[in-house]
């Protein structure tokens, strides 16, 4: 009977899955796009967003959220949850201050997200968590830009750059290929964008950045700006297409010259 | 002794309050701050008895931060007097109660007017125009009463603060040697050198 | 297949969805349309009711209701009204839980309660329906109208799920496709209430099944600014105040309707 193996929470099937788990994996898959990259001393984070609808008011629409001055959260998957959450890790931000006196680190309010989550994976009669979150920021007296991602399971991890929602695994793919250590605030702008657009069809008015420099400075770019990013990708991608059609051409025409001098020999060359 | 002034004016409160930690009558340290920025327009002046103070200033400082952080707007300082007055209320009448007594000044950005709040270690609240704790209260607030002018521009209010503190140095036995001063308005909260 | 994961509580399924909430969505979008619309010195509601029957007993109604509410528009407090599609008992419990949080906001602020945050409150315990072992979701999607000094006047829309979001217009229940298209065509910007109440009407008048509208099938709100205090005032319209707006903006019954039905 293996339907009863995914209805309660807290027990394995008999092959070692928690199915509900998964499950609530599939529920971020459905999410739209998250990503977050990390520069030399900056870190950004950037969403896909749905398109507003036209009578729809865009101010309630959010998929980046600050935790506390110097922490941004980004989401994939469903919102209700998200919003849920999100409250506890703001209250816990402050409640931490209160009790030490001390701002928390990156990597403190992500362990505790991702403990809530994992909270939610055992005990009995609910379901988990349906999303997995990006925490950016930076750490008091620190310079370092942090990035890390919690999942439903309650697996917490820093990364340099990842993706979560939907598409996910091709950004990453996009990611790994193109992100170097120590990139500048630009680079990483543009390597966010770049990326998102590997998956955002529609362009700049679906992207959504959020760029943090240093503890507690944040500012989201705003459209304008987006856009002029995105068109010199396009030039760029552009300029890259028209370089190969000339290199094409130019050993096309090489090899057409090859061919002709070669006169009166049947043999066709252009199959090398 | 613990004193602490504020009043409104022309588009700003102004708060001051003396800097003198003291035990019994001996002054621990002399350039205490003893007044709490709770947001971008809201000032809270605090005294009463030391360990008290600061645990309650924490507990509001963080609690006001942490509605801020969730609603995307501050509360405005009706609401926030408000919930201060409820949070001392619900202390008296637990098992260990804070004494405290508070100036809460603000300045709300929705219908741009400055507020102050009178708020003392009973729960008491009053919205007024001008305010005094401790032993300064007895000297200043005559002062206030003749001079204080709601119309007034920041010079005229400053002026009128230094009248009181003089008349407080000149007359109160345990008079504090230092105040800080700070002034709340459109622009947000600044502190000013006295 | 599906059925494995669509009974008891709300789990998830294989493709990371939760059917309850679907079928929740599903169970408001047949049932009576609310249409809320947003101008810019006020907020109109209107719906349409769905329990009718020669032999209802309207008498109480006639006064408005209880607070002023009907069987739909409810009055959450002095600064929001509410319009309920779904399953009227859920809503019921809803509105109840909507007006203690209102109140205790009140108490603890001294302020009426902002209106996305009662909104807020709201999405919390339904999302808490939809996580917490045993308990179904709540079948019910609202419409919030309200007056607060940090965004002025607003609409909000919440579902099942305990999501929200603002907007300028926006219709749920059925036919909301239709509303919204209307809606969509007709908005304008700068939208006064005078002009906003009309709009509603028209758009009430081609989405609701029946042919005339008359009050015993709809109910009707508006949330202004009292001229004088400058404080948020509702009106929930009685029965016979709709049936004179409706002649008003000629939508109301003919004369020989009335004519034919007495004979």
């Amino acid at each position: 009977m293996s339907r009863s193996y995914d209805r309660a929470l807290t027990v394995f099937s008999p092959d070692g899955h928690l199915f509900q788990v998964e499950y609530a994996n599939e529920a971020v898959r459905r999410g739209t796009c998250a990503v977050g990259v990390r520069g030399k001393d900056i870190v950004v984070l950037g969403v896909e967003k749905k398109s507003v609808l036209q009578l729809q008011d865009p101010r309630t629409v959010r998929k980046v959220v600050m935790l506390d001055d110097h922490i941004c959260l980004a989401f994939a998957g469903l919102t209700a949850d998200g919003r849920v959450l999100i409250d506890k890790a703001r209250m816990e931000c402050q409640s931490h201050r209160l009790t030490v006196e001390d701002p928390v680190t990156v990597e403190y309010i992500t362990r505790h997200i991702a403990g809530i989550q994992q909270r939610y994976t055992q005990s009995g009669g609910v379901r988990p968590f349906g999303i997995s979150t990006l925490i950016v920021g930076f750490d008091p007296h620190d310079t370092r830009p942090r990035l890390y991602m919690t999942e439903p399971s309650g697996i917490y991890s820093a990364w340099k750059a990842n993706a979560i929602g939907r598409s996910s695994k091709t950004v990453r793919e996009f990611l790994e290929k193109n992100h170097k250590d120590d990139l500048t605030r630009e680079e990483t702008i543009k390597l966010t964008i770049k990326s998102l657009l590997e998956v955002v069809q529609t362009g700049a008015k679906n992207i959504e950045i959020s760029v943090m420099e240093s503890y507690g400075k944040v500012t989201a770019l705003d459209l304008s700006q987006i856009e002029a990013i995105v068109q010199e990708i396009e030039r760029e991608k552009e300029a890259e297409a028209e370089r190969k059609r000339s290199r094409l051409a130019a050993t096309a025409a090489g090899q057409a010259a090859m061919s002709s001098r070669a006169g009166d020999a049947a043999q066709p060359s252009g199959q090398q | 002794m613990e004193c602490s002034f504020a009043l409104t004016g022309k588009g700003y409160v102004l708060i001051a309050a003396d800097t003198t930690a003291a035990r019994s009558i001996v002054k621990m340290k002399i350039d205490e701050d003893k007044i709490k920025s709770l947001g971008p327009h809201l000032l809270m002046a605090y005294s009463g008895e030391p360990g008290d103070t600061t645990q309650f200033a924490e507990y509001i400082e963080r609690n006001i931060r942490l509605y801020q952080i969730r609603n995307l707007y501050p509360l405005r300082p009706p609401s926030a007097a408000s919930w201060i007055r409820r949070a001392l209320a619900d202390s008296l009448r637990s098992r260990k109660p804070y004494s405290v007594n508070l100036l809460l000044g603000g300045y709300d950005t929705s219908n741009h007017t400055p507020s102050l709040y009178w708020i003392d270690y009973l729960g008491t609240q009053a919205e007024v125009p001008f305010a005094c704790h401790g032993y300064g209260s007895y000297f200043a607030l005559s002062l206030l009463d003749r001079y204080h002018d709601p119309e007034a521009n920041l010079e005229e209010g400053l002026a009128v603060l230094r009248r009181c503190i003089d008349e407080v140095s000149k007359r109160l036995v345990v008079s504090p040697g230092k105040y800080r001063v700070k002034v709340v308005d459109k622009d947000g909260i600044r502190e000013i050198e006295f | 297949m599906a059925r494995r994961y669509d009974s008891r509580t709300t789990i998830f399924s294989p493709e990371g969805r939760l059917y309850q909430i679907e079928y929740a969505m599903e169970a408001i979008s047949h049932a009576g349309t609310v249409l809320g619309l947003l101008a810019k010195d006020g907020v109109v509601l209107a719906a349409e009711k769905k329990v009718t029957g020669k032999l209802l007993d309207m008498s109480g109604a006639k006064e408005g209701g209880y607070g002023g509410s009907g069987e739909k528009i409810f009055l959450l407090n002095s600064n929001v009204i509410a319009g309920v599609a779904g399953i009227t008992a859920d809503a019921n419990s809803l509105v109840n839980y909507a007006r203690t949080a209102a109140q205790r906001h009140l108490f603890t602020y001294n302020e009426d309660i902002p209106v996305e945050m009662l909104a807020q409150r709201l999405c919390d315990m339904k999302q808490g329906y939809t996580q917490f072992g045993g308990l179904r979701p709540f079948g019910v999607s609202l419409l919030y109208a309200g007056y607060d000094p940090h965004y002025e006047f607003q609409l909000y829309h919440s579902d099942p799920s305990g999501n929200y979001s603002g907007w300028k217009a926006t219709c749920i229940g059925a036919n909301n496709g239709t509303a919204q298209s209307l809606l969509k065509q007709e908005y304008k910007d700068d939208i006064t209430v005078e002009e906003a109440i009309g709009l509603v009407l028209r758009v009430m008048s081609k989405t609701m099944d029946s042919t005339t509208l008359g009050s015993e099938k709809l109910e009707f709100a508006v949330l202004t600014l009292d001229r004088n205090t400058k404080l948020p005032k509702a009106k929930i319209y009685k029965p016979a105040e709709i049936d004179a707006l409706l002649q008003q903006h000629d939508l109301g019954k003919k004369d020989e309707d009335t004519e034919m039905g007495s004979a």
